[in-house]
C-alpha cells in the first residue's frame, strides 16, 4: 500500500502523506512501516537540508491512528510491543541530521499530532478545518506515541495535562497561542509563508525556548496535579481510568529523560487500551461515525433546502427549537398565543447567546444578526414561505390535530410540518391531514442547545423525502439524528419511563428514595431517577407517563404515589421549587413531605436496585429491537447514551446487558417477574438470545 | 406616470418615543424587524426581489448604506442589491418614489423600500477644536509632542454637538425647523392657543383610534428590552388637555415665540416598508395590491418656509396632472409643527397665496377637515423623519380601505424647503 509521495527538490525533501484509496490519513502500522523504511533512506540520503511532511488530502494532516488498531488490542504484553514500535519509528524522525517540519493544514489529531511532535518545527495554517490535538482520552486510552512526553516539553506541564485530560482540540490560532505551532498563516498564504519559513530555519535556526510552562509547573508541579486530580475526579466520578493513568504518568515521568518518559507512556498505554472501559467508549464511537452517515433513509432522495422555519409554541422546547436553527443563520418565525411570550422566548434566547459571547465563541455582532433573523406572530401570517413548521404546543391530540388543520391551510403543499411530540403517534396524529406524506416526528431533548439527540420519527405515510430532509437539517443543526419507530414514546421515552416507574415503586414499597439517587448515580447515570423526574417537571413526566399507561397497559402502570404527589399535593419539581426534593437555588435537600406519603421502611440490597431500575430498561430495549423500533442495538444505545446520560463508559444499555451476559440477566428479570409481577417477563428476544448463547454485541 | 405602481401591502413598527423602548434598536436593526416581517406576511420568496430601498436620515455610522445592512439581516439573499436614500423629511416617500421610476424604467420589477430611524441613536460629536486635537495628537510621533499637545486641550473642548440638532439645522438658512414653523405662525398670524388646539385634536384622534384598534392593521408588534411588547404607538397622550399644553414653554424663540415641544411632532423611533410593482405584474401574480401610486411631485421652495412645502408640491402635482382638491378623498399631511400644518390650510384656500407663490390663479381649494388627518398625525404620534413618509403612503391606502374610498393624498414638509405630495389609489 502506498502511503506517501515523496520528492527532493533543492535539497527540501518532501514527505506528502496521500495514503491510497482512502479519503483520509491515517497512521496505522502499515502506514508507519512504510515510513520507517522511508526513515532508514533518508537518513543515507544526500543533500537533505530539510524535510518537510504535508498532505495531498483537502482538510486533513493525519486524522489519527488507527482506531481498529487499538479497539483490536487483546493482550497486555502485545499492546505494549506494537505501541514501543510505533514511538521507535516516530523517534526517528527526531534523529534526523536535518530540521523537520510538519505543515499542518487540516485535522491533525492523535498519532497525526504525535508525528508532528517529533518534527522540530510545527507551521498550521488558519483553515476552519485545521484541527489540532490528542483527543486519546475521549476512547478510554492515553496518547501513546509520545504524545505525553513531547507536549509538555512544548507547552508545559499544566497546559498539556489540560489539553490530553480533556482530549481539547484546538485551531490552528489558539495552536499557536499555547504553543503547540510555531507559526499559524492564512490558508490562502501558505505556499509563501512556507517557503520564507523554511528559509529562515535554514538562514538561522531559531532558538528552542529554553524553560516553558508556568512558575507553577516550575516549582509547584505538585498542585497542579493536586487540582488536576481534584477536577477529574469532580467530572469523572472516578469511573474513567485513562484521565486517572494519564495523571499517573505525568506524575511518574515528571522527572524522566524523554526514553524513560516514552517507556512509560507504552506501559499505561497498553493497560489502557485493553479495559472494557476503552472498547466501550470506542464501539460508542463507531456508532456515531456510522450514524453521521446516516441519511435516514435507504433509497437515494435529495433532501430539500431548508431556510425558513417556523416554531410553534413559545414555551421551553419552543425557544429551545427556535435558538437552535437561529444559530445556524435560518430565518425563523415563531408562533405563539400571545405576544408577551414572544419576549419571554427572545429573553430566554438572549441569554443563551449571552453565554457564547463571553465564552467567545461568537462575537457580539453575529449574535445581533442572529437575533436578527427571528420572527414572531400570533397568527398564521406570513406561513406561506416556510419550508418546515416544527409544532411544540401541549400534548394534546385534539390541539395538536387542530394546529396542523390550520397549517396545511397556509402553507405551501410540499412544505414539512414537523411535530415535536414527545409520545403521541405520528400515525395517529396526521390522520386527518390532507398531506401526511410531509409529516414526521422530530423530538428534541431539553434542554436542546445541550442535548444532542433528535428522535426522528416517521409515521405510516411519511414519504422518503420527509425523512431524509429532517435528518439533514438535524445534522446541519450539529445533532445527532436517530429515526425510530412510530410507538408511543418512541425509543428513548419508552425505555426511561419504566425505569422511572419502577424506581417510584421501590420507594413506595418504603425504600429511601435518596439512596436509589444515590445507588443510580454511582452506577453511572448523570443524575438519580428522582433528582431526574424534579428536573423534567412532575407535571410533564406525568403526562408522559399516562400516555405510555395508557399504550402499554400494566407493563408500565403509573405508581400509586406519583399520582398523589402530582394530583394531591400539586407538586411540580424543581420548576416551582418543590417536588420530590426541596430545591433552592442549586442545592436540594429531601421534601419530607414526601416521605410521609410511605409509612412502612423497608431497604433493598444494592443489587436488587440496580438490577429493577436498569434491566426492566434492558427488558424494554429488547422489546424495542423485536419490535424494529430502533435499527441495531448500537444506535439504541447511541440513543439512550446521548438522550439520557446512560454512561458511557459502559458503552450503552445493552452493552451493559452484554457485560453481564444476556443468560444472567434473562435470569435475573425470571426472577424478578416472579416476586415483582409480569413486567420484568422477559422479552423473546432475550429468551432466544440466552438459548443461543448470542450478545446484542457480536464481539469487545 | 405612465402607470400606476401596485402597493402590494405595508406595515410599520409601533412608533417609539426617542430614548424609550426602542432606543436598543439600531436603525438597520429595526429596519430589519420590518422588513422581514413584511416579506413574510407577503409571501413572496426573499429571492425573487429585484432591490430594496430603504430611506433614513441620520444615516448610522456603523451600518453605511444602512438598506444593503437591513437586506441582509432581514434575509434576503447575497444577491440583492440594495441603496439608501435621502431627501430629508421625504426619505421614506423617496424611497417609493424611486422604486417607482426604476419599475416604469423597467429597471426591476419587484421593490421592497421603506423607511426608518433611529433618533434615539443618532450620536453626539466633538466640536472643531476637540477633532482637531485628536488629529493632532495621532499626527504627533513623539512622546513629548503627544504631551506637548496634549497640553492645549481645553475642557469646553468636550462639549458635544448634538447630532440630532444638528440634523434638524437647515444648514442654508441656520435655521432649526422650529424657527422656520416660527416664521410661519408670523407669516399668516396664527396664535398659540390656535396651535395648541390643533395639537390636542391630533392626540384626541390618534387616542381614540388606538382605542378602536385602527392601528393594528398596519402595527407589527415587536419585542424591545428582550422581553417586554411594545404593540402601539407611545407617543400620543391620553387625555390630553389645552392647560398641559399652554403650561408648556416656546422652544425655539423663549421670549416671543408659539412653538412648543406640545405643538411640534416628537422625536421617536420607527420604521415601515412597503413592497412594490407594476399594476400589470400584480394582475399577473394574482395578488390584490392594497392599492396603487398614480402619481407624485416634489416642488422646491424657500428653505426658511420648508414648511410650505405640501402647497407647493400639491400645486406642482395637480397642475401636472389636472386635478383638483375636489377629486381627493382623504388627505395625510404631515404635521411637523401644528402652526405648519395650519398654514398649509390656510394657504391652500387663498387665492392671493396661490397667485403669489404657486404660479396659479385661484386657491388650491378649502381643505375639508373632516378629512384630513383624521387619525392624528406626527405632533401625537411622532415624526420619525426618515420613516414617516412609508408611514403616510400606507396609512392612506388602509384608511381610504376603512372609508371604503378612493383616492388620497400624502403629503409632506421637508427640511432644507421641498415638499412632496402623492396621489395614493385603492381601487
Amino acid at each position: 500500500m502506498k502511503a506517501f509521495d515523496f520528492s527532493l527538490d533543492e535539497g527540501i525533501a518532501n514527505l506528502c502523506f496521500d495514503v491510497e484509496d482512502a479519503s483520509v490519513n491515517i497512521l496505522s502500522f502499515d502506514v508507519l512501516r512504510s515510513l520507517d523504511k522511508k526513515l532508514e533512506e533518508l537518513k543515507e540520503l544526500e543533500g537533505v537540508k530539510l524535510l518537510k511532511f504535508t498532505s495531498a488530502k483537502e482538510g486533513i494532516f493525519i486524522a489519527g491512528a488507527d482506531i481498529s488498531d487499538i479497539q483490536g488490542l487483546k493482550d497486555e504484553q502485545c499492546a505494549y510491543d506494537l505501541v514501543r514500535e510505533g514511538q521507535r519509528i516516530l523517534s526517528k524522525i527526531s534523529t534526523l541530521p536535518f530540521p523537520t517540519l510538519a505543515v499542518i493544514d487540516g485535522a491533525c489529531l492523535g498519532g497525526g499530532f504525535e508525528l508532528a511532535l517529533c518534527c522540530d518545527y510545527r507551521l498550521a495554517t488558519q483553515n476552519p478545518k485545521t484541527k489540532i490535538g490528542l483527543p486519546e482520552v475521549n476512547l478510554g486510552v492515553l496518547p501513546g506515541f509520545g504524545g505525553t512526553q513531547r507536549l509538555k516539553r512544548l507547552t508545559g506541564l499544566s497546559k498539556a495535562l489540560e489539553l490530553i485530560l480533556a482530549g481539547k482540540i484546538l485551531n490552528g490560532k489558539k495552536a499557536e497561542k499555547l504553543g503547540l505551532v510555531d507559526a499559524c498563516v492564512p490558508q490562502g498564504y501558505l505556499e509563501f509563508k512556507e517557503k520564507s519559513f523554511i528559509e529562515q530555519i535554514l538562514k538561522f535556526p531559531v532558538p528552542k525556548k529554553k524553560r516553558v510552562g508556568s512558575l507553577l509547573d516550575q516549582y509547584l508541579p505538585k498542585l497542579v496535579f493536586y487540582y488536576a486530580r481534584k477536577n477529574v475526579m469532580q467530572k469523572t466520578k472516578g469511573k474513567y481510568p485513562a484521565a486517572l493513568a494519564i495523571l499517573d504518568l505525568f506524575e511518574k515521568t515528571q522527572d524522566k529523560d524523554i526514553n524513560a518518559g516514552l517507556e512509560d507512556e507504552a506501559r499505561a498505554f497498553s493497560k489502557l487500551s485493553i479495559t472494557q472501559t476503552s472498547k466501550n467508549l470506542i464501539g460508542l464511537f463507531y456508532s456515531s461515525e456510522a450514524l453521521k452517515k446516516e441519511r435516514g433513509v435507504k433509497r437515494r432522495v435529495n433532501p430539500i433546502s431548508i431556510n425558513i422555519i417556523s416554531i410553534i409554541g413559545g414555551g421551553v422546547m419552543g425557544s429551545g427549537i427556535v435558538f437552535l436553527f437561529s444559530k445556524i443563520d435560518k430565518l425563523v418565525r415563531m408562533k405563539l398565543r400571545r405576544y408577551a411570550q414572544a419576549g419571554e422566548a427572545i429573553n430566554s434566547i438572549s441569554k443563551v447567546y449571552k453565554g457564547f459571547v463571553k465564552r467567545h465563541r461568537l462575537t457580539k455582532n453575529e449574535v445581533e444578526n442572529k437575533l436578527a433573523h427571528i420572527s414572531y406572530t400570533t397568527g398564521f401570517n406570513g406561513f406561506s414561505q416556510v419550508e418546515l413548521s416544527i409544532e411544540a404546543i401541549v400534548e394534546n391530540q385534539e390541539a395538536k390535530k387542530e394546529l396542523y388543520y390550520e397549517l396545511e391551510k397556509v402553507m405551501d403543499d410540499k412544505a414539512i410540518i414537523a411535530s415535536n411530540t414527545s409520545s403521541l403517534s405520528i400515525s395517529m396524529l396526521s390522520e386527518k391531514m390532507r398531506h401526511p406524506e410531509r409529516f414526521i416526528g422530530m423530538h428534541f431533548f431539553n434542554p436542546v442547545a445541550r442535548m444532542p439527540l433528535v428522535e426522528i420519527i416517521p409515521g405510516k405515510k411519511t414519504s422518503d423525502k420527509t425523512i431524509a430532509t429532517v435528518v439533514a437539517l438535524a445534522k446541519e443543526a450539529g445533532k445527532t439524528p436517530i429515526v425510530v419507530g412510530d410507538c408511543a414514546g418512541f425509543l428513548v421515552n419508552r425505555i426511561l419511563i419504566p425505569y422511572i416507574n419502577e424506581s417510584i415503586r421501590m420507594f413506595e414499597e418504603g425504600e429511601d428514595f435518596e439512596k436509589i439517587d444515590k445507588l443510580i448515580s454511582d452506577f453511572g447515570m448523570p443524575m438519580g431517577p428522582f433528582v431526574l423526574a424534579d428536573e423534567v417537571g412532575l407535571d410533564v413526566g406525568y403526562k408522559v407517563s399516562k400516555v405510555l399507561e395508557e399504550a402499554y397497559g400494566q407493563r408500565m402502570k403509573i405508581s400509586g404515589i406519583l399520582d398523589k404527589v402530582y394530583h394531591q399535593m400539586q407538586l411540580l419539581g424543581k420548576k416551582a421549587g418543590k417536588g420530590f426534593y426541596l430545591h433552592k437555588g442549586q442545592k436540594r435537600e429531601v421534601n419530607e413531605e414526601v416521605k410521609a406519603l410511605v409509612f412502612s421502611k423497608r431497604s433493598f440490597d444494592e443489587k436488587e436496585i440496580i438490577d429493577r431500575a436498569i434491566l426492566i430498561m434492558v427488558n424494554e430495549a429488547a422489546l424495542c429491537l423485536e419490535e424494529s423500533i430502533v435499527a441495531n442495538a448500537q444506535y439504541l444505545d447511541m440513543a439512550m447514551v446521548m438522550g439520557t446520560g446512560f454512561p458511557p463508559f459502559r458503552g450503552g444499555l445493552l452493552k451493559y446487558a452484554d457485560s453481564l451476559g444476556i443468560q444472567s440477566v434473562v435470569v435475573s428479570l425470571q426472577s424478578l417477574s416472579q416476586q415483582q409481577g409480569e413486567r420484568f417477563e422477559p422479552a423473546k428476544l432475550l429468551l432466544d438470545m440466552a438459548k443461543n448463547g448470542e450478545t446484542f454485541y457480536k464481539e469487545g | 406616470m405612465k402607470e400606476r405602481i401596485a402597493i402590494i401591502d405595508g406595515l410599520r413598527t409601533p412608533i417609539a418615543k426617542a430614548g424609550g423602548k426602542l432606543k436598543e434598536y439600531q436603525a438597520e436593526k429595526l429596519g430589519a424587524f420590518i422588513v422581514q416581517e413584511l416579506v413574510l406576511r407577503v409571501g413572496i420568496d426573499f429571492k425573487d426581489y429585484d432591490e430594496v430601498i430603504m430611506g433614513n436620515v441620520s444615516q448610522p455610522g456603523h451600518a453605511a448604506n444602512v438598506a444593503r445592512v437591513i437586506a441582509l439581516q432581514a434575509g434576503f439573499p447575497d444577491k440583492t442589491i440594495a441603496y439608501t436614500v435621502h431627501r430629508n423629511c421625504a426619505s421614506g416617500m423617496e424611497s417609493i418614489t424611486s422604486a417607482a421610476s426604476k419599475i416604469i424604467a423597467g429597471d426591476g420589477e419587484i421593490f421592497l423600500s421603506g423607511g426608518v430611524e433611529s433618533m434615539s441613536n443618532v450620536p453626539l460629536m466633538y466640536g472643531e477644536q476637540m477633532t482637531e486635537l485628536f488629529a493632532a495628537l495621532f499626527r504627533a510621533k513623539s512622546i513629548s509632542e503627544k504631551l506637548y499637545t496634549l497640553t492645549q486641550f481645553r475642557p469646553r473642548y468636550l462639549k458635544p454637538i448634538i447630532g440630532l440638532m444638528q440634523g434638524l439645522k437647515d444648514p442654508v438658512s441656520g435655521l432649526m425647523m422650529g424657527s422656520t414653523a416660527e416664521i410661519l405662525a408670523q407669516d399668516f398670524g396664527i396664535s398659540r392657543k390656535e396651535q395648541d388646539a390643533f395639537a390636542l385634536m391630533s392626540h384626541k384622534k390618534a387616542e381614540d383610534s388606538i382605542k378602536a384598534g385602527v392601528f393594528k392593521d398596519e402595527i407589527a408588534p415587536i419585542v424591545y428590552a428582550h422581553s417586554k411588547v411594545m404593540e402601539d404607538d407611545d407617543g400620543v397622550r391620553f387625555g390630553q388637555n389645552m392647560e398641559a399644553l399652554g403650561k408648556l414653554r416656546p422652544f425655539f424663540d423663549r421670549k416671543n415665540g408659539t412653538v412648543t415641544a406640545g405643538n411640534s411632532s416628537q422625536i421617536s423611533d420607527a420604521a415601515a416598508a412597503v413592497v412594490l410593482m407594476s399594476e400589470k405584474k400584480a394582475k399577473a401574480m394574482g395578488l390584490e395590491p392594497l392599492g396603487y401610486l398614480s402619481h407624485f411631485a416634489y416642488a422646491g421652495l424657500d428653505p426658511k418656509r420648508m414648511g410650505m412645502g405640501p402647497a407647493f408640491a400639491t400645486a406642482k402635482l395637480f397642475q401636472k396632472h389636472r386635478l383638483n382638491l375636489k377629486d381627493i378623498d382623504l388627505i395625510e399631511m404631515n404635521e411637523a409643527f401644528a402652526v405648519q400644518a395650519l398654514a398649509n390650510i390656510r394657504a391652500f384656500e387663498s387665492d392671493s397665496y396661490a397667485k403669489k407663490h404657486l404660479n396659479r390663479t385661484k386657491a388650491l381649494g378649502r381643505i375639508d377637515e373632516s378629512i384630513l388627518n383624521v387619525n392624528g398625525g406626527a405632533v401625537a404620534i411622532g415624526h420619525p423623519v426618515g420613516m414617516t413618509g412609508t408611514r403616510l403612503v400606507i396609512h392612506t391606502l388602509k384608511e381610504l380601505r376603512r372609508r371604503g374610498k378612493n383616492r388620497g393624498l400624502a403629503t409632506l414638509c421637508i427640511g432644507g424647503g421641498q415638499g412632496a405630495s402623492l396621489i395614493l389609489e385603492v381601487e
